[in-house]
C-alpha cells in the first residue's frame, strides 16, 4: 500500500513536471514570438534609417575617395669619407658620382642616404583607385626637399581578359627583379651597385606602354614587352646635345628604347623559384657636358638581364631568400670629348665601345615577424671600355659588401641598421678608395595597408 | 611530359574553375558544386590567413579561375589585391559577378568604435574570422550555393540538391555539437589572437584576454605580465592557442600558473587530423576538457 502510494507520488509528480515543462514550452514560444516581432520592427527601422541617411549629404563624395598612403623615409649616414670628397669619386668607365649628391645644370641629384648626418631620403605620397570598370589609376610621387617628383603615374586595364594586362603612363619597368621595386621594398637601404651604376637611382623609369601577358598554364609564365620615351640619364636617351642649330649630337626618334622579358616562377612544397630573362635596348645620348672633363655619348645600348630568387618559407613569418641578378650592357657609338671652355666646342671624336657587367647576390633571413637580417655581395667583374679601337684598362674589380638588420614594431613602422664597404670606387687620381658607411634608416607608413608582393 | 602536362590549360578538366582563398571555403565550395566545379585553393590552412606569401604560381591559378571566393573582412588585404590585379582577369575583379565576398553575407561583430592604428592593426569592418561558427557555415553555404546558381544557372539544381543535402548533414551536426558545448556555457579562456569570436559567441564561451597586447602587435612583458594576473584572479580553463604563431609566451604564461595550452585549428589543414569541416568543428568542440 505504501509502496503504491509512493509510486504513485513519484509518478505524479513526473506528469506534473511534464505539464510544467509543457507549459514552459508554450510560454517561450510566445516569448519568441514576441522577440521575433520586436526584432522585425527593428529592422525595419533600420532600414528606414539607412534610406534617411542620403539625405543628409545628398552629394558627399567620400566614399569615392582613393586609397592613400604617405611613406617617410629617413636615414642617419656616418661614412668614412666626407660628402665633398665622396661627391668626386667615379666607377671609372661606368659611372661619375655614385654616392652622394651632385648638380647638373639646375638639377640637385642626390642617391639616397646621401650625406652624413641625418637624410630625409622622401616622403612618398601614394593614390591607387579604379577608375570605371575597365581600369585602375595608381600614382605615387616623391617629395623630397628638392622638389617634387611623379615616380609613377599610370593607368592598368582591368578588363581585358585573356591574361593580358596594358599599362600606360610613368612607370617603373618591370625589367629583371628589382627594377619595378619602391625602395621601401628593397632589403637594404641602398640600391645594388650594378643597377645604380649602369641605369641611375631610379633605374628604367619611363613614360611609356607596357603589355604584358600570362600565360594559361598552371604554371606561371609571363611575357612582357614595353615601348618607353628613353630617358634615363645615365645609359638611354634621345635629346639633342648642344645646341640645336649645330649641336654636338643630334637627337633621335622617341620613343627610343624598348624592353622585353619573360618570367616564371614554380613551387617545391614551401620553397618558391622565380626566374626571368630581360632585355632592353634603345639609343644612347649622354649628356656630361657639365662635368669637369666635359663630354657626350651618342650611340645604341643594350642591357641584358637575368634574375633569380629562391625562397623557401618556415612558416607564416620565418623564411630564407637569396635573390641575385646579373647584368650586362653594350654600349656602341661616338665619344665627343669637349672643351673644357666652351662645351660647345668638340676637341675630340672616338669611337666608344663599352661592355660592362656585374652581379648583385643577397641572402636574407627572416627570423621573425619583427626581426630580419641580410648579406649582399655587389659586383662589377667585367669592365671593357675601348675607345678607337684602344682598350682602355679600367680596372674590373670593382666590389662592395653589405649587411643589415632590420626591426618591425608592426608592418608599418621597419627600422634598418645597415653596414656597406665600398670597394669600387676611384679618385681623381685612379687610386682605388674604400669607403665605409653605417646607415640607420627608418620607414615609416600611414594610411592603406599596402599589400606585398612577391 | 610532366612538364607538357603542366602547361596545359587548367579549364580542359573541369566545368567550373574557381578560385578561393582559404582552405574551409574550398571544402565548401566543393560540397555545393560537385563535379561541376574544381576548386583551387590559395593560401595554406597551417599558415597566418593575414600574412598569404604571394606566390607568382598563385597568379596563374587566379588567372586561370571562372570565378573566386574570398572571406573578406580584410583578412586578404594584405596578400590578395596585387594578385588579383596581376592576374589581369575580368572575372576575378572586384565588381565581377563571378566575385563573392562571403563577408557581406554576415553581419560581423567587434567592429571597432574608432578606427585607428594606435589600436593595432584593426579590421575596420569586425572580426574576420566568422567561419568558426557553425552557425555561419550554413549562411555562407547558402551564399555558395546562390552564387555558383547565378553563374552557372543550367545546373543550379544541382546547387539546389547539393545544398539541401549538406544543409541537412550540417543541421544535424550543429546539434551534436550544441549538446557537446552545453557544459561548457560560461567557461572562461585565453587566445594568441581572437580567432574564436564568434565561435565563442555562439557556445558562450568568454575570452578573458588575449597573448598579443593589441591585434597584430607581438606579446610585450607588461602585457603577458598583466595576463599572467588576471589568469591567476578569473581561472580561466586553458589558452586556446592558433597553430601560426609561437607558444613561447604561451609556454611562459602556462609555466607561471599552470594554465593549460591546447592549440586550436582556424582552418582545415591547420592541424594534422583536420582534414575536412566537420573534423574541423569536431576538433573545436572537443578542445575544452
Amino acid at each position: 500500500m505504501k509502496k503504491q502510494l509512493c509510486l504513485s507520488l513519484v509518478a505524479s509528480s513526473f506528469l506534473l513536471a511534464d505539464t510544467d515543462i509543457e507549459q514552459l514550452k508554450i510560454e517561450m514560444n510566445k516569448q519568441q514570438l514576441i522577440i521575433e516581432k520586436l526584432q522585425e520592427k527593428i529592422e525595419k527601422l533600420a532600414v528606414a534609417k539607412k534610406f534617411e541617411a542620403p539625405q543628409i549629404e545628398t552629394f558627399d563624395q567620400s566614399k569615392f575617395m582613393p586609397d592613400i598612403s604617405l611613406i617617410l623615409d629617413l636615414s642617419y649616414v656616418s661614412r668614412s669619407k666626407k660628402d665633398d670628397e665622396v661627391a668626386h669619386l667615379e666607377v671609372p668607365g661606368v659611372v661619375h658620382g655614385l654616392l652622394g649628391s651632385h648638380s647638373d645644370g639646375d638639377v640637385t641629384h642626390s642617391t639616397y642616404n646621401a650625406s652624413n648626418g641625418f637624410n630625409l631620403n622622401y616622403a612618398e605620397l601614394a593614390l591607387s583607385s579604379s577608375v570605371d570598370p575597365y581600369f585602375t589609376m595608381d600614382a605615387i610621387f616623391h617629395l623630397s626637399e628638392h622638389g617634387f617628383e611623379i615616380e609613377e603615374a599610370f593607368v592598368t586595364s582591368t578588363a581585358l581578359g585573356h591574361g593580358l594586362r596594358v599599362k600606360g603612363g610613368k612607370f617603373l619597368s618591370n625589367f629583371g627583379y628589382l627594377n619595378e621595386k619602391h625602395h621601401h621594398a628593397w632589403s637594404f637601404s641602398d640600391m645594388p651597385l650594378v643597377y645604380e651604376s649602369f641605369l641611375g637611382l631610379h633605374a628604367i623609369n619611363e613614360i611609356g606602354a607596357q603589355l604584358q601577358w600570362t600565360a594559361p598554364t598552371s604554371t606561371y609564365l609571363m611575357f612582357g614587352a614595353e615601348v618607353l620615351q628613353g630617358e634615363n640619364e645615365q645609359m638611354f636617351g634621345n635629346n639633342t646635345i648642344g645646341n640645336t642649330e649645330t649641336p654636338i649630337t643630334k637627337g633621335s626618334q622617341a620613343p627610343s628604347l624598348f624592353v622585353g622579358y619573360i618570367k616564371s616562377s614554380i613551387d617545391i612544397d614551401d620553397t618558391t623559384i622565380l626566374g626571368g630573362l630581360s632585355y632592353a635596348n634603345g639609343s644612347s645620348r649622354v649628356d656630361h657636358s657639365q662635368e669637369e672633363a666635359p663630354s657626350a655619348f651618342s650611340g645604341d645600348s643594350s642591357l641584358y638581364g637575368v634574375d633569380l630568387t629562391i625562397k623557401h618559407y618556415f612558416d607564416s613569418y620565418s623564411f630564407l631568400s637569396w635573390q641575385s641578378e646579373w647584368l650586362m650592357r653594350d654600349m656602341d657609338g661616338i665619344e665627343y670629348t669637349l672643351d673644357p671652355a666652351d662645351i660647345s666646342v668638340v676637341t675630340a671624336t672616338a669611337n666608344l665601345r663599352k661592355k660592362q657587367a656585374g652581379i648583385y647576390t643577397q641572402l636574407e633571413y627572416g627570423i621573425n615577424k619583427n626581426f630580419s637580417a641580410a648579406i649582399r655581395y655587389d659586383t662589377i667583374y667585367k669592365n671593357d671600355v675601348v675607345e678607337s679601337g684602344v682598350n682602355m684598362n679600367e680596372p674590373d674589380s670593382l666590389n662592395g659588401y653589405s649587411a643589415m638588420i632590420e626591426y618591425k614594431t608592426s608592418e608599418f613602422a621597419k627600422f634598418r641598421l645597415q653596414y656597406n664597404r665600398n670597394e669600387a670606387l676611384y679618385n681623381e687620381d685612379a687610386i682605388k678608395q674604400k669607403i665605409d658607411t653605417i646607415i640607420f634608416q627608418a620607414n615609416i607608413a600611414i594610411g592603406a595597408h599596402g599589400a606585398h608582393s612577391f | 611530359m610532366r612538364f607538357l602536362l603542366l602547361l596545359l590549360p587548367l579549364s580542359l578538366f573541369a566545368n567550373l574553375n574557381i578560385a578561393v582563398s582559404y582552405p574551409y571555403i574550398g571544402a565548401l565550395t566543393k560540397s555545393i558544386g560537385g563535379e561541376n566545379v574544381e576548386v583551387v585553393v590559395l593560401a595554406n590552412g597551417n599558415w597566418d590567413p593575414h600574412f598569404v606569401v604571394p606566390k607568382p604560381s598563385l597568379i596563374s591559378k587566379v588567372r586561370n579561375a571562372d570565378g573566386l571566393i574570398m572571406n573578406g573582412g580584410e583578412l586578404e588585404i594584405g596578400w590578395l589585391p596585387p594578385l588579383i590585379k596581376k592576374a589581369g582577369n575580368p572575372k576575378t575583379n572586384v565588381n565581377a559577378k563571378t566575385f563573392l565576398n562571403l563577408s557581406n553575407h554576415i553581419s560581423m561583430i567587434d567592429k571597432p568604435q574608432s578606427v585607428s592604428r594606435s589600436g593595432g592593426d584593426l579590421h575596420p569592418e569586425g572580426n574576420p574570422h566568422f567561419n568558426l561558427d557553425p552557425n555561419n557555415i550554413l549562411i555562407l553555404a547558402n551564399a555558395i550555393k546562390e552564387y555558383l546558381s547565378t553563374i552557372d544557372s543550367k545546373n543550379s539544381h544541382v546547387y539546389e540538391k547539393n545544398y539541401v543535402i549538406f544543409s541537412d548533414m550540417w543541421k544535424k551536426k550543429i546539434e551534436l555539437w550544441n549538446e557537446k558545448m552545453l557544459s561548457k556555457k560560461g567557461v572562461k579562456v585565453v587566445q594568441f589572437h581572437n580567432i574564436l569570436a564568434y565561435f565563442n559567441k555562439a557556445y558562450k564561451i568568454e575570452n578573458i584576454a588575449t597573448i598579443e597586447p593589441l591585434p597584430g602587435i607581438p606579446p610585450s612583458s607588461k602585457h603577458t605580465v598583466d595576463t599572467i594576473e588576471l589568469i591567476k584572479k578569473e581561472q580561466p580553463c586553458c589558452i586556446l592557442h592558433d597553430v601560426y604563431h609561437s607558444t613561447k609566451t604561451a609556454e611562459f604564461i602556462s609555466e607561471k600558473t599552470g594554465i593549460k595550452i591546447v592549440l586550436i585549428p582556424h582552418d582545415i589543414g591547420a592541424l594534422e587530423s583536420v582534414e575536412d569541416l566537420t573534423s574541423l568543428f569536431d576538433y573545436l568542440t572537443s578542445a575544452i576538457k
